[in-house]
């Protein structure tokens, strides 16, 4: 019965390997003709094995190993860490410290929500945006460079505090670019609201209710295109954010215009926070001593990555290494949204669909081994995490 | 709803010379704060490895010859280091810096990439001992 | 004599070599433009030369599950289809090589005949996205067929011609685009659906269904097509000028009022957006195949009864 329908059934194979997917992740499309009729995602091919990797580290170490757990949101990965470890520590990194971390923090969302509207873009076919928008963000690619020393995986963040400091000169090019840059958002933010042919792909396509957000778990920008008030920025204020209070933006529809409109303001907030910021950064040291061996304990540290809720759980033993780390990104949490909504919708409108929750593949990728029978519990050494990992690849080959 | 809207862009720009850099021929002056090749300042360092033992690429390995006689070589692979500049920061003697300067490491030659630092006669020593163990391995092999 | 004649004409120019060499060009060039109009740097002048010299000295990869005695002649039929349209055609500015009454007909369907056997390409395959780009180039081909066919007879109905070189003879210093805006429109337009450029590359749009009906192919297979691409709009790009901009008398006017039109090809590619392929159809038969009707409409009412 069931390879009857399979045979009558005809099934579009999107990735691992797709012009469409900058990073490897499966979706299994069934159409009729055009439409879509069933999505099933398959997730995994960039688990990387990181949580565990970070059992074999110091916590110093560890810093910039979870910084790359996401090549574009790297910074926000470091801070979650910083955060909830200095937390542990009983550490409070300095008002300064807190204020850089948070200034990088939007830079690094205005770069993000730039590359994004790109990739978008791009597969709408849309690509003079999609270059125009790369071109302007080399603006604030550059800003980073100069403000932490690289392009990405900054490594702002030090346990205790940050590494950069912003002088007047600095603050003044920050002021011009970001002067530059809201030209050139309110220029997109034309462009995506208004464009004829660019509407036709994005307004009233993959239509996600507020309920239908609610049920679905979905976090970030997405969330807040259906109407889902929800920021951890606003909510539960981190780091220096309870000093430069954040609006939430929020749009109602629910469609990828209202995701583009969304992020596109995202942009305007960034811009704000961070000319309060350098209005009034509070003056004092960078740095607080950290201890190498963190006291036994465990905490949970939550923070607002540019794709929404970003999850840390740290547990120590007491010695310089963790007893666990766990991540939750949010890609993860947006991921079966996708799969919901492009049901009923054309072939061509699903990457644009999973574009518009702009995912991260690499990021959400950790493994998971559900017991179903209740067999002892067993903890794997990274060594046999590896060893697990190349046969089962080698399996899959042959 | 209107058609071509980036007009305003794609238009100017029939006029207007390419954004994209010349990178070979035309060369910016790197950002002030850029991080490139630590250097290493021996009269300050104690040996006591913490460098090393925060680097997260295990891009430092600092051998200890004579820790009385203050004999240390600091074995840097440039290929590892990701230029997280932990290193200067867990230094306590604040031996260790990063300038912009060396910037452009590409390199045809592997070998070039692993820098030692320290003492002539120590780097001769350590030098020497690596090439032995080698020796030593492939007659074993 | 005869018989040399038409092998220089077949195998070197108008049709053949020369055509070749000069359509990687107007690639080039359009690939350069593009780039501006997207203030970017773009390919070097070898670019394209180098992309076919590539994929001609690549190894030739048959899928399994094609039919070989489709599989290999398909891009050899649709390059022959678009070279022997080029005969037709006044090809830099010379008067075509051979000529007949109707060759405007069997021009263009030649060069329909390329977009045929890309279709044909792509269902001959068992892959999915040659299967969903197939139907894609097919369904778009009968969208713009009819608008683009019936906005070039325009210019044939007052010149009362159906051969090429007497419609030619005729619009030579008659700027047809002024009387007949909207064939104009619809003719330029009609050719980036035909070449598959966007806002009309959902047939090939890569961030759906890989490079479509052609995915299956690579090594020479690949290059065939795409040089057929590269003549098929260097034969749109002439006729249009030859019929809408006053006629291309001589190479310099050739290369000039082509070269214009290709600019505004490539700004049209950078400011629109990909069309999916019903919005595709919608946009063709809605408006394009309305608006090249009007433009027959008043032709024949100003010229009176033709037939």
């Amino acid at each position: 019965m069931e390879e009857q329908q399979e045979v009558e059934q005809f099934m579009v194979p999107i990735g691992p390997q797709h012009p469409a997917l900058k990073e490897p992740g499966h979706f299994l499309i069934t159409v009729d003709g055009e439409i879509v009729t069933n999505a099933v995602v398959r997730l995994g091919y960039a688990h990387r094995g990181i949580e565990k990797a970070t059992e074999e580290r110091n916590w110093v170490r560890n810093l910039y190993l979870l910084e790359r757990i996401c090549g574009i949101c790297s910074h926000i990965h470091a801070t979650a860490y910083c955060l909830g470890l200095e937390r542990l520590a009983e550490v409070e990194a300095p008002p300064r410290a807190q204020a850089i971390r948070v200034l990088v923090a939007e830079l690094e969302r205005i770069h993000s929500h730039m590359l994004w509207l790109g990739v978008a873009a791009h597969e709408a076919g849309f690509d003079s945006l999609f270059m125009y928008s790369w071109r302007d963000r080399e603006t604030v690619m550059d800003l980073l460079e100069n403000l932490t020393g690289n392009r990405v995986n900054y490594s702002a963040n030090v346990l205790g505090g940050v590494k950069c400091d912003i002088d007047i000169v600095q603050a003044d090019t920050i002021f011009m670019a970001l002067e530059f840059l809201q030209e050139r958002t309110r220029h997109y933010l034309d462009v995506v609201t208004s464009d004829a042919m660019f509407l036709q792909r994005t307004r009233g396509i993959g239509v996600m209710t507020r309920l239908q957000a609610e049920v679905l778990g979905v976090v970030g920008p997405t969330a807040r295109a259906s109407g889902v008030h929800r920021d951890i920025r606003a909510e539960a204020p981190y780091s220096a954010y309870p000093s430069y209070p954040v609006r939430v933006v929020c749009e109602e529809k629910g469609d990828l215009e209202a995701r583009f409109v969304v992020r596109i303001n995202e942009l305007f907030e960034s811009y704000r926070i961070i000319r309060l910021i350098l209005e009034d950064l509070p003056p004092g040291e960078l740095r607080e001593k950290m201890p190498r061996r963190i006291r036994e304990g465990e905490t949970v540290s939550r923070v607002e990555a540019p794709r929404g809720e970003l999850f840390y759980f740290i547990k120590s033993n007491g010695t310089d290494k963790p007893e666990r780390i766990k991540v939750r990104t949010p890609t993860i949490c947006n991921m079966m949204s996708v799969v919901k909504l492009a049901i009923g919708h054309q072939l061509a409108d699903v990457p644009m669909i999973l574009a518009g929750i702009d995912p991260c593949f690499s990021c959400n990728d950790r493994m998971i081994i559900l017991e179903r029978s209740h067999a002892k519990q067993e903890v794997w050494s990274w060594e046999r995490l590896r060893q697990h990992g190349i046969e089962y690849y080698h399996g899959n080959h042959s | 709803m209107r058609f071509a809207t980036m007009l305003s862009d794609v238009l100017p720009s029939l006029f207007k010379s390419p954004m994209t850099e010349m990178y070979p021929f035309e060369r910016k002056e790197p950002p002030v704060h850029l991080r490139t090749l630590p250097s290493w300042k021996l009269e300050d360092c104690t040996g006591c490895g913490l460098c090393a033992m925060d680097c997260p690429s295990q891009a430092i390995e600092m051998i200890v010859l004579d820790k009385k006689a203050k004999r240390f070589v600091m074995c840097f692979h440039v290929d590892r280091c990701t230029f997280c500049a932990q290193c200067i920061y867990s230094c306590r003697q604040g031996c260790l810096e990063m300038t912009p300067e060396n910037w452009e490491l590409a390199t045809l030659n592997k070998n070039a990439l692993t820098l030692y630092y320290g003492d002539r006669v120590d780097v001769e020593e350590v030098l020497a001992t690596a090439a032995s163990s080698k020796d030593a391995q492939t007659t074993a092999g | 004599m005869e018989i040399i004649r038409d092998l220089i004409a077949l195998l070197f120019f108008p049709s053949g070599l020369v055509l070749l060499v000069l359509s990687l060009f107007y690639e080039w060039v359009d690939r350069k433009l593009l780039a501006q109009f997207q203030n970017r740097i773009g390919p070097r002048w070898f670019q394209p030369f180098a992309d076919v010299i590539k994929l001609l000295a690549k190894e030739e990869v048959i899928p399994q599950g094609v039919d070989r005695r489709l599989f290999i002649p398909l891009p050899i039929v649709g390059l022959a289809g678009v070279l022997t349209a080029a005969i037709y055609v006044p090809i830099m500015g010379m008067a075509p090589s051979h000529s007949f009454k109707g060759d405007l007909i069997v021009t263009v369907y030649l060069l329909s005949l390329l977009t045929l056997c890309m279709g044909l390409a792509g269902s001959n395959t068992i892959g999915r996205f040659s299967l969903v780009g197939a139907t894609r180039t097919l369904t778009q081909l009968f969208s713009y067929e009819a608008p683009f066919l019936l906005a070039l007879l325009g210019p044939a109905i007052v010149a009362g011609s159906w051969q090429i070189s007497e419609i030619t003879a005729y619009t030579e210093n008659r700027w047809l685009l002024l009387t007949q805006p909207f064939g104009f429109l619809v003719a330029l337009i009609g050719l980036m659906g035909k070449l598959e450029l966007p806002p009309f590359d959902a047939p090939e749009a890569e961030t759906e269904i890989v490079a479509g009906a052609l995915t299956g192919y690579s090594g020479r297979g690949l290059a065939l097509f795409h040089l057929g691409k590269g003549v098929e709009m260097l034969i749109g790009l002439t006729l249009i000028a030859a019929f809408y901009l006053g006629g291309v008398s001589n190479p310099l006017l050739f290369f000039v009022k082509t070269l214009a039109l290709l600019l505004i090809m490539a700004g049209l590619q950078a400011l629109l957006a990909r069309l999916r392929i019903d919005q595709t159809v919608g946009v063709w038969w809605r408006y394009g195949a309305l608006l090249v009707l009007v433009q027959w409409m008043v032709i024949i009412v100003s010229k009176g009864p033709v037939l």
